[in-house]
């Protein structure tokens, strides 16, 4: 279904499949603009001169400090989590060959999500730097689970869906129960429960940015790889790829990479799912430009989300997950649609 | 036409299985099984807590309740015992309809977006007048109910004749997750309380009251005796729709009045108790295994079992961790799953 999908999209050459980095450039430097005006936003008004004072290294005041401090470590995460996620959704459905496929499709969001939490309340003084791994092993295991329940003669892209759903149910059922038995504050509850920036620092960009910076252009490279594994088995077999051991590490980088984003900003759906959509739509099936363009597109719907969390009511803050999941769930209906007919 | 030479073919088209004809006799075992669990649960949920009551007051509980003992169950207890009955009930039967009148055995109040859909309007109108409450908070959750199923089953393109169950599923869930999503904005502007954060996003009977059952009644026992009475149509709906109308049905009516039924009790339940997971999924499939398909066995045995399943899971909440209590909805959802997986693999995949 989904090479039919990419096919048709590859014979559709348009300007932008032409020359690529024009377009991608420019989406570049929209993330980026997207991005300063976004550290202008928030409960105090700080103005662009402020912000760009602060970011060349003026900290003298207090807005450079508010946004040195606060503004700033959120916006190079969701820049950091936007990747990751765009990228891990890009993989996944090349590898899968399944358009619906995405890390909180398959269940992997939840998982690490779930197996995070339960680090951190199982063991208080556990350094946050453990819940990456820990938030790794329930993703791959989360995955694991659902390929195997929904493979019976072969796992359709529908029933993986519909699996992942169930196993993500159970997995959320899980997260409310450990936050009831440990009763947090509602903003913590929120981020695990729904994804959210709010009141990350710089050492969670820490965190996550040695597995952006070491996977990401690991998977660039490989996409020529992808591109292979998306002919079908017996020709990725026939031009000399190690089908299974390919798809195996691919799938591992995708779930790490998914794994590491949960690990900082809790459970964020759907940028995963629609990010290499719109990638595949306007750059075409070719992984080499699509897998940045569905990183770049994960930046900026991460920046628009935590933005439009953070100004449109202040002091409240809506978490960037909700935000996600109101744009995402009707691309999801409308992907759904259409993969029917 | 009588009874059985309706009850038998219906139970052997609906789904496909082929053990299928139940003797009277096993209806009659799992009917007692279950009344005998309803009746321990009650007295199970009636006998936890906090203050140790012994259960000889209970009788004086119900009566007077003089003392702060009698008060305890008369007031708190009872009511969330008697409510639990009451939601897993009206979400159990309203499960059952609906996997009647979609012909779908993954139809269910929670998977289409009913549930979501009561949840959204309620607590919409609870932001908008915050005096909100009770009477007019029900007939709100109805229009959620009403709008948010019929736009999935739209969605699902079921008007271009039979839509595939998993198809049906998806979108439903997808419709779901973003009325959920809303709600928690809608949440987070209203009030900051985990605790109603946790109510109207996974329901349940822990704050239950006589004024809560109050609303509910009279609907639920509507919309119950609406399902019974209409058992025998809804058997011959499962023949098709092309052999019930040879039968002499008006298909499209008795869809019509089902769906009615459905948004009537799960509205009703939603708006007292929030949306407890998987009680329309769940309940109805087990039944159908231990008795057979025909609706006029079914449906009275799903108003037990639900009330059952509910009331357990509530008992089992309270368990997890003494003062702190789960929600009955986190309890049912992990029961729920796995079945709904079961489920999913079942499904022929079409699309």
């Amino acid at each position: 279904m989904s090479a039919a999908i990419v096919a048709q999209h590859v014979r559709r050459t348009s300007l932008a499949q032409r020359y690529p980095g024009i377009l991608m450039g420019s989406l570049g430097v929209l993330a980026v603009v997207l991005s300063f005006y976004s550290l202008s936003v928030g409960a105090t008004d700080v103005s662009m001169t402020d912000v760009f004072n602060a970011v060349i290294g003026n900290t003298g005041d207090q807005a450079a400090q508010i946004v040195v401090q606060f503004q700033l470590p959120r916006v190079l995460l969701a820049w950091l989590v936007g990747i990751a996620l765009g990228v891990s959704g890009a993989v996944m459905q090349g590898v899968i060959r399944n358009p619906l496929a995405a890390p909180d499709v398959v269940g992997v969001t939840k998982g690490a999500g779930f197996a995070g939490m339960l680090l951190l309340l199982a063991i208080p003084g556990m350094p946050v730097v453990a819940v990456v791994p820990a938030a790794f092993a329930g993703g791959l295991a989360a995955a694991a689970l659902v390929y195997l329940l929904a493979y019976r003669r072969g796992a359709t892209p529908v029933r993986i869906a519909l699996v992942g759903i169930a196993v993500s149910a159970a997995f959320e059922a899980g997260i409310r129960f450990l936050l009831v038995r440990n009763p947090l504050d509602v903003s913590a509850a929120l981020i695990w429960l729904t994804g959210s920036l709010f009141g990350r620092s710089m050492s969670s960009v820490l965190e996550i940015l040695p597995w952006v910076l070491v996977l990401v252009p690991l998977i660039v490279v490989w996409s020529r790889r992808l591109d292979v594994l998306g002919l079908g088995d017996d020709l990725a077999a026939g031009l000399g790829e190690p089908v299974e051991r390919t798809r195996r590490l691919l799938l591992l980088f995708a779930v790490a990479l998914a794994a590491a984003a949960v690990a900082v900003s809790g459970t964020i759906g759907f940028v995963g799912l629609i990010a290499p959509h719109m990638a595949r739509r306007v750059f075409g099936g070719k992984h080499v430009a699509s897998i940045p363009a569905a990183a770049l597109f994960g930046v900026l719907l991460m920046i628009f989300a935590d933005m439009l969390g953070r100004g449109l009511a202040p002091p409240l803050e809506i978490p960037a997950g909700l935000v996600t999941a109101v744009v995402g769930g009707p691309y999801f209906l409308y992907l759904l649609v259409k993969t029917g007919k | 036409m009588s009874v059985d030479t309706a009850a038998q073919p219906a139970q052997e088209a609906v789904h496909q299985r082929p053990k299928i004809v139940t003797s009277k006799q096993r209806v009659t075992w799992v009917s007692l099984a279950l009344l005998v669990l309803v009746v321990a649960g009650v007295v199970w949920g009636l006998s936890i807590g906090s203050q140790q009551i012994s259960l000889s007051r209970l009788p004086g509980a119900i009566v007077r309740a003089d003392e702060p003992d009698e008060l305890i169950i008369q007031s708190i207890r009872l009511p969330r015992v008697v409510l639990a009955l009451c939601v897993g009930a009206a979400l159990a039967v309203a499960g059952a309809l609906m996997q009647a009148v979609a012909a779908n055995p993954l139809a269910a109040p929670e998977i289409m977006g009913v549930n979501a859909g009561a949840v959204f309007v309620v607590v919409l109108a609870i932001t908008v007048v915050p005096s909100l409450s009770g009477a007019p908070t029900i007939l709100l959750a109805f229009g959620g109910a009403a709008a948010a199923g019929v736009s999935v089953m739209l969605l699902a393109g079921s008007g271009r004749g039979r839509v595939s169950p998993v198809r049906l599923a998806l979108a439903g869930v997808t419709a779901s997750s973003l009325l959920i999503s809303l709600t928690q904005v809608l949440i987070i502007f209203d009030e900051n309380s985990t605790d109603s954060v946790l109510f109207w996003l996974v329901g349940g009977v822990n704050f239950a009251g006589w004024q809560d059952i109050r609303n509910l009644l009279p609907w639920l026992v509507l919309g119950l005796i609406g399902a019974f009475a209409m058992a025998r149509s809804l058997n011959l709906l499962a023949l098709g729709d092309d052999m019930a109308r040879g039968l002499g049905q008006n298909v499209e009516r008795t869809r019509m009045t089902g769906s009615a039924l459905v948004i009537v009790l799960c509205g009703a339940a939603v708006s007292v108790a929030g949306p407890v997971a998987f009680i329309g999924l769940v309940v109805p499939h087990i039944l159908r295994r231990l008795v057979g398909s025909s609706y006029t066995v079914l449906l009275p045995l799903c108003s037990i079992g639900g009330g059952a399943l509910v009331l357990y899971a509530d008992i089992s909440s309270r368990y997890v961790k003494p003062p702190f209590e789960v929600p009955a909805g986190v309890v049912t959802a992990l029961i729920g799953a796995p079945i709904f997986v079961y489920l999913a693999r079942r499904q022929k995949v079409t699309s």
